[in-house]
C-alpha cells in the first residue's frame, strides 16, 4: 500500500483545470521532485495535498486513511506539513520566537498543564527548547537567533522556513521551491539536509526547478504540464523524455 | 492590523522591574484608604479598575488578530445578569455575582464559534452589531430588564463573621476599592499565566500569520474563541463590580462609545504587555476623561481622547504604547542594557 495515494485529483478554478486527474503513488522515505514549467499545477497540487485546497474531484489517501476534504491543522496534525513558495514568517518574531511558535506540534502536554505550570510542563517545554536550538544549528541560524525574523537575508528566511517545518514534527515535507534565491553552496546545503531527513524516514516531496539540485536529491521525478501528468521515473530518464523537453521548451517546427 | 503585534515578547529575558519595586508598589495601592476617605478619589480609581479589567479583555483579543468593537456589550451583559438575578428574582449577591461572568462568557463563547470561524473585519462588524442588540433587547424586553428605567441593583450585602460585622459595603467606598482590587488581581493573575504559557505563544502565531499557524497544526478558531470567552467572563464581571458599585444599570450606561473607550486605553497602554498595558492605559485616560467631563465643555472630551490616541501611535507606534516607553526606561537608564552578542558557534 503507498504511503501518500493521489487518486484521480482535479481542481478547477471556474473554467481553469490547473490540476487534471493526476494520479500519484509515494512511498515512504521517498525524495520524489516535481516539475513542470510555469503554471502546471506545482503548487497547487501541493496545496491540494496540505489542504489549503479542496479537490474539485478525486481522493488523496494518506497511510490509508482519507485526508482530502481535512482542515490544513487536522492535516499538519497527522505529519504532513509544508513550506511555501514566498517567504511566509511570523512577522515581528525573532528566529527562536518564530521556531517556539512552529513548535506547537512539539509538545505532549495540554494548554491546562501550560497555564498551571507543572513540572510535566516545565520538562516537556525544555525538551522543545532543546530541539529548537539543535535545529536551529543544524540549519546554520545560530549567529541570527535573536535577530527579528524579517530582518534576515532571502536565503536564510528560505531556511527558517524550512526550519520552522522541520520542527513541526513532519512525516512528510512538502517543499515548495526551497533554493530560490540561493546560490549552487546553499542550494547543496539544503540538498544535504533534504538526504539527512529523507535518512530519517521522513517522506519529501519538492518542487524544484534547479536541475543539478534536483539530479542530485531526488530519487523519483514526477513532470506536470497543464495540469496533466506527463511523466513519471527515475530523475535522469524524466529529464530526456520528449514530452518533458517539449513542454519546457516548445515543438521544434520544421 | 498586523502592525500591533511588533513588541510581542515570547520569552521572558529578565525581570524588567526589581521585585522589591513591585512589592512596595503594591503596599502603597493597599493602603490608600488609609490615607484617604475622599468619596471623589476612591470612585475615580474604582471605575480606573474596572476599565482596567474590561481593556484587558479587549487586549487578549486583539492578541489572537482580532479586533472587537463591541467588549462593552459584555460589560453590559455581566452587569445585567447580575442585576437581574439580585434585584428581580432575589437571589443572594455572591452566587449571583459568579454567574454574571459566566453568563457572559457563555455569550462569547456562542458568538464567537459563529463568527471566528472567519475573523478579521466579519468579526469587527458582528461585535458592533452585538453591542446594539444587546443595547436594544436591554431596552424592549420590560418585564425582564425594566426598559429604559432600568434596574436598581443594592449594594453586596455586609460580611459577618462571628456575630461581628466585618465588611459593610453601604458605610464606606472602602470595601468597593477592595473589591476592584481583588477583581483586577486576579483578572491580572489570569491573564498573566496565559501571556506567559503556550496559549500566548498559539495566540501570536494566529494572529502574526494565520495561515502559517494554520499549517503548522494550530486550529485558528479554537484559540480565538477561548481568548474571546476568557475576555468575555472577565469583561463580563467587570461589567457587574460597574452595576453594583453605581448600584443602577440603563440600556444607555454601554454604548459604542464604551466600547471604543475600551480600545482607547488598550491601544494607548499598549499591547505588548497583556496586564501592566491596559492598566497604564486606563489610568491615564479614565482620570483625563473624568478631568475633562469636569469642564464643561461639550465634545472637548472625545477631541482630546482622539489627541491622544493620534500621538501614542505616532511617537510609540507597532502597538508599543506606554508600557513600551516604561521598559525602554528601565531597560536604557536603569539597567543599562548592552547590545546582545551571540557566542561564537564551537567547533
Amino acid at each position: 500500500m503507498p504511503y501518500l495515494e493521489l487518486k484521480n485529483v482535479s481542481k478547477h478554478f471556474g473554467r481553469l483545470a490547473a490540476v487534471e486527474e493526476v494520479n500519484l503513488q509515494v512511498g515512504k522515505g521517498e525524495i520524489l521532485g516535481i516539475v513542470g514549467p510555469n503554471g502546471s499545477g506545482k503548487t497547487t497540487l501541493i496545496n491540494l495535498i496540505s489542504g489549503y485546497y479542496r479537490p474539485t474531484k478525486g481522493t488523496i489517501y494518506f497511510n490509508g486513511k482519507k485526508i482530502s476534504g481535512l482542515r490544513p491543522d487536522k492535516i499538519a496534525e497527522l505529519g504532513i506539513i509544508r513550506t511555501f513558495q514566498s517567504n511566509v514568517l511570523y512577522e515581528g518574531t525573532t528566529v527562536v520566537e518564530s521556531m517556539l511558535i512552529s513548535s506547537y506540534q512539539q509538545y505532549s502536554t495540554n494548554n491546562w498543564q501550560s497555564f498551571l505550570e507543572t513540572k510535566a510542563w516545565k520538562d516537556d517545554n525544555e525538551k522543545a527548547v532543546g530541539r529548537v536550538i539543535e535545529l536551529v544549528k543544524l540549519l546554520d541560524l545560530l549567529n541570527d537567533t535573536f535577530l527579528p525574523a524579517e530582518g534576515l537575508s532571502h536565503g536564510y528566511q528560505r531556511m527558517l522556513g524550512i526550519a520552522m517545518a522541520m520542527i513541526a514534527n513532519p512525516q512528510v515535507l512538502l517543499l515548495d521551491e526551497p533554493t530560490t534565491g540561493m546560490n549552487h553552496e546553499e542550494a547543496m546545503f539544503v540538498v544535504d539536509k533534504i538526504k539527512l531527513l529523507s535518512e530519517q524516514g521522513v517522506t519529501v516531496i519538492l518542487i524544484e526547478h534547479n536541475m543539478k539540485v534536483l539530479l542530485n536529491v531526488a530519487t523519483r521525478v514526477v513532470c506536470l504540464s497543464f495540469g496533466n501528468k506527463i511523466a513519471d521515473g527515475i530523475p535522469e530518464e524524466v529529464m530526456n523524455e520528449k514530452e518533458v523537453i517539449e513542454a519546457y521548451l516548445g515543438t521544434e517546427i520544421l | 492590523m498586523r502592525y500591533f503585534f511588533k513588541t510581542i515578547h515570547l520569552i521572558d529575558y529578565k525581570n524588567i522591574v526589581p521585585k522589591t519595586v513591585i512589592g512596595l508598589f503594591i503596599i502603597l495601592i493597599l493602603l490608600i484608604p488609609v490615607f484617604t476617605r475622599n468619596v471623589v478619589t476612591l470612585s475615580t480609581l474604582i471605575m480606573t479598575g474596572i476599565w482596567a479589567v474590561a481593556a484587558m479583555g479587549f487586549t487578549l483579543v486583539l492578541r489572537t488578530g482580532q479586533f472587537s468593537l463591541g467588549q462593552s456589550a459584555f460589560m453590559a451583559l455581566g452587569g445585567y445578569a447580575s442585576a437581574i438575578l439580585t434585584a428581580q428574582m432575589g437571589l443572594p449577591f455572591w452566587p449571583s455575582f459568579l454567574v454574571s461572568g459566566l453568563v457572559s462568557g457563555l455569550i462569547a463563547l456562542l458568538v464567537g464559534m459563529v463568527v471566528l470561524r472567519v475573523g478579521g473585519i466579519y468579526f469587527s462588524i458582528i461585535t458592533l452589531a452585538l453591542g446594539e442588540i444587546v443595547r436594544i433587547i436591554a431596552l424592549q424586553w420590560e418585564p425582564l430588564t425594566r426598559g429604559s428605567r432600568g434596574i436598581i441593583a443594592s449594594a453586596p450585602p455586609p460580611i459577618i463573621l462571628g456575630g461581628h460585622e466585618l465588611v459593610n459595603f453601604n458605610a464606606s467606598l472602602a470595601p468597593y476599592f477592595y473589591f476592584m482590587i481583588c477583581l483586577v488581581a486576579v483578572t491580572g493573575l489570569v491573564f498573566w499565566r496565559i501571556g506567559e504559557s503556550r496559549l500566548g505563544r498559539t495566540f501570536a502565531g494566529t494572529a502574526l500569520n494565520p495561515v502559517l499557524a494554520e499549517h503548522q497544526g494550530i486550529y485558528l478558531m479554537k484559540y480565538r474563541v477561548i481568548a474571546f470567552t476568557v475576555a468575555g467572563v472577565f469583561t463580563g464581571y467587570a461589567g457587574a463590580l460597574y452595576t453594583h458599585f453605581l448600584q443602577v444599570i440603563t440600556p444607555m450606561v454601554f454604548g459604542l462609545w464604551q466600547s471604543i473607550q475600551i480600545m482607547i486605553m488598550s491601544i494607548v497602554g499598549g499591547i505588548g504587555s497583556l496586564v501592566g498595558g491596559p492598566i497604564v492605559g486606563s489610568i491615564l485616560l479614565y482620570n483625563l476623561g473624568e478631568y475633562l467631563s469636569r469642564l464643561d465643555t461639550p465634545g472637548l472630551q472625545s477631541f482630546l481622547f482622539g489627541s491622544v490616541v493620534v500621538i501614542v501611535v505616532m511617537f510609540l507606534p507597532q502597538g508599543a504604547g506606554l508600557v513600551n516607553l516604561w521598559e525602554r526606561f528601565w531597560n536604557k537608564v536603569v539597567w543599562r542594557e548592552e547590545e546582545y552578542e551571540p557566542d561564537e558557534p564551537e567547533d
